[in-house]
């Protein structure tokens, strides 16, 4: 009998021990639950300047702002949003800063079941997936004539649109490029064949003159990486410019046109020959990740954000890195580009909507956190905001070479998965027409679905 | 039943036992009802309707079996099967014998070095498949790898090896990786059970002369039998679902050679948003392992000894 | 005796025992020492077998983060998971094993197709349904659950009231009974504490919101993973070995089911009780992508999910990782450490009573 009055004392003892533990973790969730007592369908307020009632905000945040020294993520995100909350009385914005690696599935997963965030940061490739597919609010009152027009680029509008609706308000642009290691080019006579005057501009000879030198004296060529998505604009615009050839035409994928495939078949070439590496085990993070550590000579899958992220690792391992533009059969490269913006979830109540317009309008119209992005600002009239800054000034000659923007297509996510499989296996030594042809025709596919 | 009191006949029993069952089994019931089983039959439905990020779950999207009958014509899925299989068919024998021949060889040592070697076998689960597999990567790696290093240092090889990113090579890591990841715990439930095994009975064959191997398969074997069942289930279940390696290591490359199903079915459901069809996958997943697993049952519990 | 003759094959399986042993601890060394190491130290070739200038920064730099706070949440997650699995299954498990009741191949044969589904699969809908359940309706419950408790315990105490009297009982009484009696006592009062606060005005159940759902919170973690029916399976597999015939002898001396079970069952399935514990919390440490889906507040992170938010884009920075990676790893390992114990005396008694 003694030994049931002990289990139960131990029965209620997990109950005690499992109360405390609720109260130590809701304690948290208790204080910023959101306010979902007001009834969906509130009417919103005339003008979208103040609504009436409290309306409380989630934001999701992917590292994207540069903190200052060495503040932990969110730092400066939680700055901002203690700044709005105390100027905008009647709204609430919580931040939550969410990982890159992860968000696409934690935001899938909220999406399906309705536990979505008002506002989120990501580039257009998902955010217009997702306004596709009716999960965000349309943002067409927020492109104003005169917004449109300081923006004063229709390519880059167009990449915030899906099916002719905006979904993605944008705060600011930056080019992707390529880099070299300014030591191992030096040392190997190939910095020879690099253009270094003005806007960089160099050729597919040059660059196979180079890598050739590259592999002579020894050093790790770059690698075509190829084992994931991320990153994947860069082997793209790379074989995209070697012979002038483009991915896709606005209306159908078209990496199987003759440029393109030469461009892939001299890669093929290349790769055999060892003047280029072998990426079958990387994706971009994890070529970036050589190249920064000084293994690797160059780099296909660069930008302000992999410059930075990087610097320290760079500068510990002695390796100063020279952005280029990506070398192209005329000299006239074709670059893709990041853009960054913010768009609105559908959470079914109207208040919330004009909420987060209102925030995300306040959040872009601030040239600091434009600059805070390290790209580029999309408003002609924020005019230049890196003074004096070399490397940026470099940078603003790429914005020129801007190409049409095709991540907003139809089916895009599809034809990614195709692009990475196809490298594979070109890089495994396969038929580069046979496996172009094919990886078209999945692509187009799939625009369907 | 001889020793059941007179007054109740064997219906009677059994009904009172039903209740006493039930009532011992609610509080899991409940949880495995509302947590489990509901969300499943959410699954198994949703299976059936062309269920997309687009469309949701509805009159006009419902599609029948039509999920199931593309899935059977998608090659990346078959060949992600066949993976799968692979997978299966070398990781659970490997597993299952590594873990008994570990577990008999230190279960009778002396506490210290037995509680060493169950530690540094289970080092590898309880550090997180995450950290774990970040440190594998970089073994692996074709460049600045340790194994390339060392294999080279050794003259081995003279060209670096990218062992990831080689049709011949990748699954054989990941099945080591898997492996590593995966013997930690059998070691320790093979250790508990063999030192539950009756040793007046051990002894006892030991003083009629039997050999060490004869005493292990006449007498601690069918003993373990309950637990070799255990793990041959789980380690195939986790098997079946391995995911995290593959998104970690390699995205399924190169060429498709280590695509499994879970990971094909994570793609299709959280980079393509087909819900549905990533559903269809995961039905069909289940039910191969169920067939599985109740052949291994059967097969298995006729050694059982009760 | 037989055991220390030294054989030929027992200096083998110790010499492929040690070899093996590095492959397993080689990762876990690296961990350790990685996070000591600067950014470019850890991942430098040749590999630094050692760090030579061991550094605090990366801990420093982790500790900038509320990482005590995912510590404590993910304590108190796997804790709560592993006490819930432990309790349900067990009962369950015995019941599978050692009744014989209608609906028993069904209840059993739903649990195996319920562990071959792939967790992916329940995902979505398990989400959409921990944003719909609320959580003071867990509060309730829990209130219930201690109301009940409560109850059964002074039932208790009244029924076996002769111990209390000073009879001749009294004698044999030691130490340890007055103070379990006193553990029982303080358990009584903290119960009824507890519910006090929770229902009180201005109590828990008040201050938390109408709609607060459960998401975002550590519960939406634990639930599911007690639902989970691996540790049913586990503790079915254990409770198979239980003699048949020592439950016809406690049925006879005249014991109650739940008497059975607690004084019969439980001693015998013990080792079960050790494994069942030690993989419910470890693997619930571990469970990545649950965690990630149910949780979003940076202060209800868990540790592992806490890492992952200081990796920055196309950078990783292995020292923090491993920094991070580390102390995630220490406690779960002790934990281990302190549960074998634990294991061996389960072993032992096993042997002793079976």
């Amino acid at each position: 009998m003694k030994k049931i009055q002990k289990a139960l004392a131990l029965m209620l003892a997990l109950c005690m021990v499992l109360a405390l533990s609720a109260c130590g973790g809701d304690t948290p969730a208790e204080s910023k639950a959101p306010e979902a007592s007001k009834a969906p369908d509130t009417t919103p307020t005339e003008q979208g300047g103040e609504p009436a009632d409290d309306v409380e905000l989630l934001w999701w945040a992917p590292p994207t702002f540069i903190q200052d020294a060495d503040d932990p993520a969110g730092t400066y995100e939680q700055k901002l949003v203690e700044e709005f909350n105390a100027s905008h009385p009647g709204i609430t914005v919580r931040v939550e800063t969410i990982d890159f690696t992860t968000a696409s599935d934690k935001i899938t997963t909220a999406i399906e079941s309705g536990t979505a965030a008002d506002v989120l940061f990501d580039a257009p490739g998902r955010i217009i997936e997702y306004g596709k597919n009716g999960k965000l609010v349309s943002l067409d009152d927020m492109f104003t004539d005169e917004f449109k027009k300081d923006v004063g680029n229709d390519d880059l509008l167009t990449s915030c649109q899906g099916n002719g609706t905006y979904y993605m308000y944008p705060i600011s642009a930056s080019p992707f490029y390529m880099a070299i290691n300014e030591k191992m080019w030096t040392d190997s006579g190939a910095i020879e064949h690099v253009n270094l005057e003005g806007n960089r501009a160099w050729t597919t000879d040059d660059f196979e003159k180079a890598i050739e030198k590259l592999a002579a004296a020894g050093y790790n060529p770059g690698v075509l990486f190829c084992s994931g998505q991320g990153g994947d604009q860069g082997t793209r615009a790379f074989i995209a410019n070697l012979y002038d050839g483009s991915v896709a035409d606005g209306e159908k994928y078209t990496f199987n046109s003759d440029a393109m495939i030469q461009g892939l078949t001299k890669a093929q070439e290349w790769i055999n020959k060892g003047w280029l590496g072998n990426g079958v085990q990387y994706n971009g993070g994890g070529s970036i990740e050589l190249f920064a550590a000084g293994t690797t000579a160059f780099e296909f899958c660069w930008g302000t954000s992999a410059a930075g992220n990087n610097a320290a690792t760079m500068e510990s391992n002695g390796v100063t890195p020279i952005s280029l533009p990506f070398p192209s059969a005329d000299g006239k490269p074709v670059l893709e580009y990041l853009v960054n913006g913010f768009c609105v979830f559908d959470n079914g109540d109207a208040a919330k909507a004009e909420a987060s317009k209102t925030f995300i309008k306040w959040l872009c119209d601030n040239t600091e956190n434009v600059t805070r992005t390290g790209a580029f600002p999309v408003l002609q009239s924020m005019g230049n905001l890196y003074p004096g800054d070399a490397e940026k000034e470099l940078l603003v000659e790429f914005t020129k070479m801007y190409g049409p923007y095709y991540n907003t297509m139809d089916g895009f996510a599809n034809m990614r998965a195709q692009w990475f499989d196809m490298l594979q296996k070109i890089t495994g030594g396969g038929d580069v027409t046979e496996l172009a042809n094919a990886a078209v025709e999945a692509s187009n596919a799939g625009m369907a679905g | 039943m001889a020793k059941t009191p007179a007054r109740l006949n064997s219906h009677a029993l059994k009904r009172h036992e039903t209740v006493v069952a039930y009532l011992f089994m609610l509080p899991a019931l409940f949880f495995f009802a509302a947590f489990v089983i509901l969300p499943m039959v959410m699954g198994v439905v949703t299976s059936l309707f062309n269920y997309t990020m687009k469309n949701p779950v509805s009159a006009e999207t419902f599609i029948g079996l039509k999920n199931y009958i593309d899935l059977f014509q998608d090659k990346t899925f078959l060949r992600a099967m066949l993976n799968t299989l692979i997978l299966v068919v070398v990781t659970v024998p490997a597993v299952t014998l590594f873990s008994l021949w570990v577990s008999s060889a230190i279960y009778q040592m002396k506490e210290g070095v037995r509680s060493f070697f169950r530690c540094v076998f289970y080092l590898p689960v309880v550090t997180g498949t995450v950290a774990v597999v970040v440190v594998w990567k970089w073994m692996f790696d074709g460049y600045s790898g340790i194994l390339n290093y060392v294999l080279s240092a050794l003259g081995l090889i003279d060209k670096n090896i990218m062992w990831l990113g080689d049709t011949r090579f990748a699954i054989w890591c990941i099945i080591l990786i898997m492996f590593t990841t995966y013997v930690g715990q059998p070691i320790v439930l093979y250790v508990a059970a063999l030192g539950n095994v009756d040793q007046s009975l051990v002894e006892a064959a030991q003083v009629d002369g039997a050999t060490d191997l004869q005493v292990f398969w006449k007498i601690k074997w069918p003993q373990v039998m309950p637990t070799t069942l255990y793990i041959v289930v789980i380690t195939t279940i986790n098997t079946f679902q391995c995911f995290s390696l593959i998104q970690l290591l390699t995205s399924g490359g190169p060429e498709g050679t280590t695509n499994t199903v879970m990971y094909y079915l994570y793609t299709n459901a959280f980079s393509l948003y087909k819900y549905g069809y990533a559903n269809s996958m995961g039905v069909v997943l289940a039910i191969i392992i169920a067939i599985l697993s109740a052949i291994q049952f059967k097969v298995m519990s006729k050694d059982v000894s009760y | 005796m037989k055991k220390n003759k030294i054989t030929p094959y027992k200096v083998i399986s110790v010499i492929i025992l040690c070899v093996v042993a590095f492959t397993f601890v080689f990762p876990f060394y690296w961990i350790i020492t990685g996070a000591f190491k600067s950014q470019s130290v850890a991942i430098a070739l040749p590999p630094e077998w050692f760090p030579t200038e061991p550094t605090l920064a990366n801990f420093e730099r982790l500790f900038k983060n509320p990482a005590l706070q995912w510590m404590l949440n993910t304590v108190l997650m796997a804790l709560g998971s592993m006490l819930l699995v432990c309790g349900t299954a067990s009962l369950c498990g015995y019941a599978l094993a050692k009744k014989r009741f209608y609906g028993q191949s069904i209840v059993f044969g739903l649990i195996i197709c319920a562990m071959a589904l792939p967790k992916q699969v329940v995902l979505v809908p398990l989400v959409r349904m921990m944003a719909n359940l609320r959580l003071r309706w867990l509060y309730y419950a829990i209130g219930v659950v201690a109301v009940i408790a409560l109850v059964m315990i002074v039932v208790t105490a009244v029924k076996n009231s002769y111990n209390w009297l000073p009879a001749e009982a009294r004698r044999d009484w030691k130490v340890k009974d007055y103070l379990f009696h006193l553990l029982v006592a303080a358990i009584a009062v903290l119960a009824v504490v507890y519910l006090v606060v929770l229902f009180m005005p201005g109590g828990l159940i008040v201050k938390t919101k109408e709609n607060t759902p459960m998401t975002d919170t550590l519960w939406a973690v634990i639930l599911p993973t007690v639902g989970w029916p691996f540790g049913v399976f586990l503790m079915k597999q254990f409770s198979e070995t239980i003699p048949n015939e020592i439950l016809e002898a406690a049925r006879i001396d005249g014991a109650g089911e739940l008497n059975t079970f607690l004084t019969v069952v439980c001693p015998i399935i013990k080792p079960g009780f050790g494994a069942l514990a030690i993989f419910t919390f470890i693997n619930t440490w571990n469970d990545y992508f649950l965690q990630l889906i149910m949780l979003q507040s940076r202060a209800n992170l868990t540790i592992s999910l806490g890492i992952a938010t200081l990796q920055a884009e196309f950078a990783t920075n292995y020292g923090l990782m491993m920094a991070g990676a580390a102390l995630g790893a220490v406690p779960i390992v002790a934990i281990f450490l302190i549960f074998q114990k634990f294991f061996t005396q389960g072993i032992t008694m096993g042997a002793v009573k079976g």
